[in-house]
């Protein structure tokens, strides 16, 4: 069980700089390549520019969440604007709930990115289940 | 390239279903999908280490599957920038060589804001589902161009 002091922890990222090559990149990866002329990342990319955020409460070794046994269970974001190259985003994650559900722990990660000049860009929420070995 | 035509709001009406998106899943699209997002997670690359973790083997990102959803509710309206809000639950596990279905309805339509909601689903190809309880918003521009 996680120890449910470190509930209002926060992780925020380095300044994720977009590039065309990285919307590219995931537009290719998930099969999502139209492209209108005005390249623009499909909105889940929120999960790219967002994800050191996740993998840094993935790996904080005092929460020491049991990542072998996490999985996402449900996602929410909200998109405030679209996301083109050039375009420079924090996110800020914060882990704000830890419950329980019969044998399995719930965690709640609210993610809030803003652009360079602290714009909201995304909101998003994070459900991950931790299944008891 | 394909080129993208936005869908007229007064041609959207609550119940009306949209295209439908198949995709399969592959050990490649999933590694190529942890490349792209950061998300190396082993649970997703090594068959060893996820069958360590009680799991059948390697399994897709949940955010894959949401990808999809994505890319069904934008193929649709025809602009990335319309879609507002995307939530669902990561209800069964995608594993490679599955073959996955989104689907959507129009749920509700307001005038006043000129928003829909979408409500959505995804499949695969037992028909079990893998992303429920899935909602989309989406806004249309007040002005046509």
């Amino acid at each position: 069980m996680t120890d449910a002091r470190w509930v209002g922890r926060s992780y925020e990222t380095a300044p994720y700089q977009v590039t065309e090559k990285s919307i590219r990149d995931y537009m290719a990866a998930v099969g999502d390549e139209r492209d209108g002329g005005d390249l623009m990342a499909p909105p889940t990319y929120a999960m790219v520019y967002g994800f050191d955020a996740f993998w840094q409460l993935w790996t904080d070794q005092e929460v020491a969440l049991d990542v072998a046994h996490l999985v996402h269970g449900e996602q929410r974001f909200s998109f405030h604007r679209p996301v083109r190259p050039g375009d420079r985003i924090r996110t800020t994650g914060r882990l704000t709930a830890i419950n329980t559900r019969g044998d399995m722990e719930l965690v709640t990660f609210e993610l809030r990115a803003v652009d360079d000049q602290d714009q909201p860009v995304s909101d998003g929420t994070a459900l991950f289940i931790i299944r008891k070995p | 390239m394909k080129t993208m035509s936005t869908l007229d709001f007064e041609h959207v009406s609550p119940g009306q279903a949209l295209p439908s998106l198949s995709k399969q899943v592959t050990v490649e699209q999933i590694r190529q999908y942890a490349e792209a997002s950061g998300d190396r997670n082993p649970i997703h690359l090594d068959e060893t280490f996820a069958r360590s973790a009680g799991l059948p083997g390697v399994i897709a990102h949940g955010m894959l599957t949401m990808a999809f959803a994505n890319q069904m509710v934008t193929d649709w309206l025809g602009d990335r920038s319309m879609l507002k809000r995307l939530q669902g639950r990561f209800a069964g596990m995608v594993v490679p060589g599955d073959g996955v279905t989104c689907s959507g309805t129009v749920a509700s339509k307001d005038d006043a804001t000129r928003r829909i909601v979408i409500n959505l689903v995804v499949t695969n190809q037992r028909g079990e589902k893998v992303f429920n309880k899935g909602v989309a918003e989406a806004e249309f521009p007040s002005q046509k161009e």
